[in-house]
């Protein structure tokens, strides 16, 4: 999956002493031990594999940064740096690479940054059926219900979003999907099934503005609503007689509840559920299900 | 018999003069088919926002034929089995003088390293600089081109008449 982004010191370790199916990210800091976080833990990363000991630990260098972060661009920086500019490099299997460094503004908007400091390689994963226990509230005999899923960074959003669409696909239920995938990482590994057309890599605004005009969708999918004009975007849809299925990050209910930019699409009780996940045990657990009252219609 | 090693001796001083007239003509096919590499990265890095691997992969053959595999060995390092040096890129080009090698080697070191803006800009001086040198490699080529292969009929014909 990394092969060819991770110098081999680092790739090697982890390919045979700890594998990258067990892990959900992995952390360089120019200077720092590399860190694999797994299940919600922290280990240093050692030539043997996964250690406590700071001794044992490999430190990663800002050089060793850049070289990830070139290697993740594909040796092409200037293809990738619009999402740069958002703190980002997205590979072409899916991999989301988070990066930190110095911004250079200009006028008020990045231009560009430099001097990496810090990459975060989030690991994705393919968790088949994991959106089956919320499958039956979201779609109903009148189709598919508006529905927000709700939860911390690193918490399953993606991945349910990824496994909903394949199971209306496998159902073979005559939608026409719409997914957005801003930042490409829901269409990876095996697809989105046979109903699903793909934009990737465009705004909310454009992308549902285009997808809407050239595709006629039934419903639209996308991750992590957030702005003001990601709002929008969702309303113009709602208002085109589109239902959505999006995400937006959020530790709890309660928290969500306080995001002044959502506060329009509650009012107007868009959402019809909203799904909470959280990490308590693991990655995708399934907290709830509220309607869009928040009166709470499934808990585990 | 006597006639037989005259043509021979012949042949071998015009393919002489016409290796090294060669010589001159694939410095020029070379300087041409990086300005039309590099031209060709410059407008596709504008547009498509292509990755490298993918734009070198599409260039033509017959740019690719006359950049005596420098195409092949840069791809080599793209795809990370290789290490970017001066010797792994220009193995099969015997054609470049040391200080050209060193200009062709940044201009590829310098690929993929920046921005859309930073790489055009890049990619825009190195250009000049190709510009400078197919003028020069061409005006080498009028001058010493011809000049070889036609000293190589010379000295063969030279030869051929010392001999009789």
């Amino acid at each position: 999956m990394l092969e060819g982004i991770l110098p081999d010191k680092i790739f090697l370790p982890i390919k045979n002493k700890v594998g990258f199916s067990a892990l959900n990210e992995i952390r360089f800091r120019a200077d720092k031990p590399v860190i694999l976080s797994q299940m919600g833990q922290k280990f240093f990363l050692s030539d043997l594999g996964k250690t406590r000991s700071l001794n044992e630990a490999i430190f990663a260098t800002s050089s060793m940064i850049e070289e990830i972060i070139f290697r993740a661009s594909e040796c092409s920086i200037y293809s990738v740096s619009e999402q740069i500019k958002k703190g980002y490099i997205v590979t072409s299997n899916g991999v989301r690479i988070g990066i930190a460094g110095n911004e250079v503004e200009e006028g008020g908007l990045v231009k560009t940054m430099t001097g990496f400091s810090s990459v975060n390689i989030r690991i994705p994963h393919e968790v088949n059926n994991c959106s089956l226990k919320a499958y039956s509230s979201i779609v109903t005999t009148d189709g598919v219900l508006n529905t927000l899923v709700i939860s911390p960074p690193g918490a399953g959003k993606t991945t349910f979003l990824r496994d909903f669409v394949c199971q209306l696909s496998q159902r073979n239920l005559p939608y026409n999907i719409l997914v957005l995938d801003e930042r490409g990482e829901l269409n990876i590994g095996k697809g989105l099934g046979n109903y699903a057309d793909v934009i990737s890599f465009a705004s909310k605004k454009n992308g549902f503005e285009n997808g809407i005009r050239s595709m006629s969708p039934n419903i639209i999918v996308t991750d992590e609503l957030g702005e003001w004009e990601d709002v929008e975007a969702v309303e113009y849809a709602c208002n085109c007689g589109v239902n959505i299925l999006a995400s937006t990050h959020s530790d709890s209910m309660d928290s969500f509840l306080q995001k002044s930019a959502f506060k329009m699409l509650i009012d107007e009780k868009v959402f019809k559920r909203y799904i909470v996940l959280s990490m308590r045990e693991g990655p995708g657990t399934l907290e709830g299900i509220y309607d869009e009252n928040f009166s709470r219609i499934m808990r585990w | 018999m006597k006639w037989v090693l005259l043509a021979v001796l012949f042949a071998v001083c015009v393919a002489i003069g016409y290796v090294f007239s060669m010589k001159y003509k694939r410095r020029v096919q070379f300087y041409s088919a990086l300005i039309l590499f590099a031209q060709k990265l410059d407008v596709e890095i504008n547009y498509s926002r292509e990755r490298l691997k993918k734009l070198i992969e599409n260039m033509d053959e017959k740019t690719k034929k006359n950049l005596f595999g420098l195409d092949k060995n840069f791809l080599n390092y793209l795809s990370g089995s290789e290490q970017l040096t001066q010797e792994a890129l220009f193995k099969n080009c015997p054609v470049l003088k040391p200080d050209e090698k060193q200009m062709v080697f940044l201009f590829f070191k310098s690929l993929g390293r920046s921005d859309v803006s930073g790489q055009s800009k890049e990619i825009g001086n190195f250009l000049k600089r190709f510009d400078e040198n197919l003028t020069k490699c061409a005006a080498e080529n009028k001058k010493y081109g011809s000049l070889s292969f036609k000293l190589g009929i010379i000295a063969g014909l030279f030869v051929v008449v010392i001999l009789l």
